[in-house]
């Protein structure tokens, strides 16, 4: 009874804010992790050189690229849905601009 | 989900029913349409251009989709890039870049005339060459024993009083021989850019891929300097044989010398 108490009748305002403070935190750093595809490019870079210098065989690298492609595409997604650009797919002039 | 997500999540790019699209490699000057062959990404398609006054486009027909960029794809892209290059000068342009339509190939080339033609101007018989410079941790680190007397010492006392020898007397010669890799690693790269200077126009170094490269960089060269560039890599790698391995890679478009930002939008 004591403890379980204390925890759910915990001071208020404090906890409570703090919980939000690091939920907004997380979600930020969730965010940022899920749609930052860096990483995944540097995997892939790394992966064809270890093809180049002979370290892997085929088969391994061809399984390894799949992995790494359903990884950019989950990115893509993510992306997507937090309404941010993506490479890929079709594109036009935008509208009223002139390049320099 | 929307059906883009749908399009993303098969392995392979799957077409949105019926729409043709142009996938688009790179742009030349040229002021008549040209035939490339089937080349182009998605199987060997058809590669031709895309014409605006003496700009092309150069193109191949493609459903809309998003192209992974697996070795296939990035291969069939280069290709056609390496294959156009062969009799033109070229502005590269990103990977899987898909446009609706003709019209839309030719509103990107009506709306940045000027910056590609400045650029290719400027990119008048230049080409590109990759070299990585890997090293053999191992090997240096024996150089750097061989090389460095306070190494050398500190290593020769800690191998005679095995027992004894303190974690701090270890620990400071870890500080010592990776410091000592720093300094090895600026001056092999320093040497190296030194020495192309003279053969090249310009280079660019990226940032290096896992814990054995040390050089990642990419060099501008004149197509009248490609052989001095060449012999001067091989020279340079026979006085690193040891403790280097160089991976030199081209000719390759300017990829790293071209920044032209597209004002580019959804086509939706």
């Amino acid at each position: 009874m004591g403890l379980l108490t204390n925890i759910l009748l915990a001071p208020f305002l404090g906890p409570v804010w703090g919980t939000r403070w690091t939920l907004e935190k997380v979600d930020r750093v969730v965010r940022e992790e899920l749609t930052d595809d860096t990483p995944i490019k540097e995997d892939l870079m790394a992966l064809q050189l270890q093809l180049e210098m002979g370290e892997i065989e085929d088969a391994e690298y061809v399984r390894r690229e799949a992995e790494i492609m359903q990884r950019l595409r989950e990115v893509r997604e993510w992306r997507e849905k937090y309404g941010m650009s993506t490479s890929g797919g079709p594109v036009r002039v935008a509208e009223g601009d002139e390049t320099e | 989900m929307s059906d883009r997500d749908n399009t993303a999540e098969k392995s392979e790019a799957t077409p949105v029913e019926g729409v043709e699209g142009k996938y688009v490699y790179c742009i030349i000057r040229n002021d008549r349409s040209r035939e490339f062959g089937e080349i182009g990404i998605g199987g060997g398609a058809r590669v031709y251009t895309v014409n605006h006054n003496d700009l092309a486009a150069v193109v191949s027909d493609t459903p809309i989709v998003i192209y992974d960029p697996t070795r296939e794809n990035v291969l069939a892209h280069e290709f056609v890039n390496e294959t156009v290059m062969r009799e033109f000068t070229l502005i590269p342009m990103s990977f899987g870049t898909v446009f609706r339509s003709d019209n839309d190939v030719m509103a990107l080339l009506k709306s940045t005339y000027q910056a590609f033609t400045d650029v290719l101007d400027k990119m008048q018989d230049k080409i590109e060459f990759g070299l990585k410079i890997l090293w053999d941790r191992d090997k240096v680190v024996a150089a750097i024993e061989r090389e460095n007397d306070e190494i050398r010492r500190l290593k020769d006392e800690i191998t005679r009083n095995a027992a004894s020898s303190t974690y701090f007397a270890r620990m400071q010669l870890g500080r010592l021989v990776e410091a000592a890799m720093e300094e090895a690693s600026n001056r092999y790269v320093t040497h190296v850019h030194e020495q192309l200077k003279d053969v090249s126009v310009a280079s660019r170094s990226n940032k290096v891929i896992g814990d054995r490269m040390i050089l990642n960089a990419a060099f501008l060269v004149d197509r009248k300097a490609e052989k001095a560039f060449d012999e001067k890599v091989k020279e340079i790698s026979r006085q690193y044989e040891d403790l280097l391995t160089f991976k030199y890679t081209g000719p390759w478009p300017p990829y790293n010398f071209v920044n032209i930002k597209l004002k580019l939008e959804k086509a939706t």
